[in-house]
């Protein structure tokens, strides 16, 4: 389903991704781990081009998206994204939060938004915040909301950036629980994270990234419990 | 030496109306045109192309850099000199003090646009916004906030800057009191009047300015 072949990024002089290639197939679940500034995030932000690779291919069911030509929005629109800092919309409310995507992106009329919107919103489990602004939220809500706004776009596949980085201990775990909920929906996902529990618990496969290349990619039991990278070795004897 | 007589205004008071009512329109209008250009002007600013950035620059640094008063006399003794066509004093006015105050209005709006957080671009981008409606839901709606207050100051600055135009001729509230001192010798009374009607018409707009800031504040949610 996403193809990465020789994935390349760089500001300026400096290199953030090196080569970096990978496959992801449909209703798989990878997690991202790795040092800070290993080059994780730019990873992700490269797969739906909110950062521009200076080399490689990015293909998505076959199309190669970092093309000239390519409708860029379309190409987004099939692909959730949920940010470490939620980036909600401060001047709309919750429900409008979630609708403005469908409403003006895909013309989905208000009443049909507003519906689906509800069951988005009763499955984060926050029905009853739906005339809330977002600054009335914790920052759990906050992400929830977030997650239910990508998911309104009803992509294939989602993209988490470090989702619960930005969050008090205490509410974590109601985001991962959500995450949890589109994992067993068999939604394909990639997910950069620090919780190193909840990658083994969930994911597929678990990309270790260092210096801007994919150092190692393994099962969770593999990576955990046999890494082979002497890098990946002292990573994780870091963190866990 | 004798004291102020007032009184001695009232045969004028007609004529002080009427300076008031050409202020405040070569205000509203001014303004208006300011806006205007300076919202063009900032999106040109920010353009991916380089002619429209260039332009806007050129702009913006040229009225910044150049005297209000030479650009008054540029469009009305000037245009003229080189088209032939005389320019009514209202219309250079307004002319000169919108094109004026759309080189500050310019970067009053790309400064408000540029406080507006990234990350607000980049979740609308993935969503599949385009850049035009990423612009209008998102980004502009929250740049108001930002942009709401530095505006009305800047009207305020257009209302007094406006007696410049009292040189040409146009019979705004700083021109009336010219007209007035030189037929009563008492030019005292009629610039303590015409100082209170500016400030007058600058303090309410002040006063707005700060009740529009707490109801913006109110309906903060960061």
């Amino acid at each position: 389903m996403i193809t990465v072949n020789n994935l390349c990024k760089s500001f300026g002089k400096l290199e953030i991704l090196k080569n970096v290639s990978c496959k992801v197939k449909k209703g798989e679940v990878v997690a991202v781990i790795g040092p800070s500034g290993s080059g994780k995030s730019t990873f992700l932000r490269c797969i739906n081009l909110l950062e521009k690779p200076t080399g490689g291919d990015i293909l998505i069911n076959g199309i190669k998206i970092n093309e000239k030509g390519v409708d860029i929005n379309k190409v987004r629109q099939s692909m959730g994204m949920v940010f470490q800092n939620f980036n909600l919309f401060p001047h709309l409310s919750v429900i409008e939060n979630i609708t403005i995507g469908p409403t003006k992106v895909k013309k989905v009329s208000k009443e049909d938004a507003i519906i689906q919107t509800e069951e988005l919103l009763n499955r984060v489990g926050l029905l009853n915040k739906k005339d809330a602004y977002p600054s009335q939220l914790s920052g759990g809500q906050k992400q929830r909301i977030a997650i239910a706004r990508a998911l309104a776009m009803k992509p294939d596949i989602m993209l988490f950036d470090e989702p619960t980085s930005a969050l008090d201990p205490e509410m974590v775990k109601e985001v991962l629980n959500v995450i949890k909920g589109l994992v067993d929906e068999g939604m394909t996902m990639i997910i950069v994270t620090h919780e190193m529990g909840f990658a083994r618990e969930i994911a597929d496969r678990i990309f270790f990234m260092d210096d801007g290349i994919i150092v190692e990619e393994a099962s969770p039991k593999d990576l955990f419990e046999n890494p082979k990278s002497e890098r990946t070795k002292a990573f994780l004897s870091k963190v866990l | 030496m004798d004291g102020l007589k007032f009184e001695i205004l009232k045969p004028y008071i007609p004529l002080i109306l009427e300076g008031v009512k050409n202020t405040l329109l070569l205000g509203i209008l001014g303004v208006s045109l300011g806006v205007l250009l300076g919202f063009v002007a900032a999106l040109m600013k920010r353009s991916k192309i380089t002619v429209f950035r260039v332009i806007a620059s050129v702009y913006i640094e040229l009225t910044r850099g150049t005297p209000l008063m030479i650009q008054l006399f540029l469009i009305f003794y000037g245009i003229p000199q080189l088209t032939g066509v005389n320019i009514p004093k209202l219309l250079a006015a307004v002319a000169a003090l919108g094109f004026n105050s759309g080189a500050y209005v310019a970067e009053i709006i790309r400064a408000g646009i540029e406080a507006v957080d990234k990350g607000q671009t980049e979740a609308a981008y993935s969503l599949g916004m385009n850049n035009s409606m990423t612009m209008r839901y998102i980004v502009i709606q929250q740049a108001i906030k930002n942009i709401l207050p530095a505006l009305v100051n800047e009207f305020i600055t257009l209302i007094k800057e406006s007696s410049v135009v009292s040189v040409i001729g146009l019979t705004e509230l700083t021109r009336t009191s010219d007209m007035i001192r030189s037929v009563t010798y008492r030019p005292f009374e009629i610039l303590l009047v015409v100082a209170l009607i500016y400030f007058t018409m600058t303090f309410v707009l002040s006063k707005f300015m700060k009740r529009v800031e707490r109801r913006l504040k109110r309906s903060d949610n960061c």
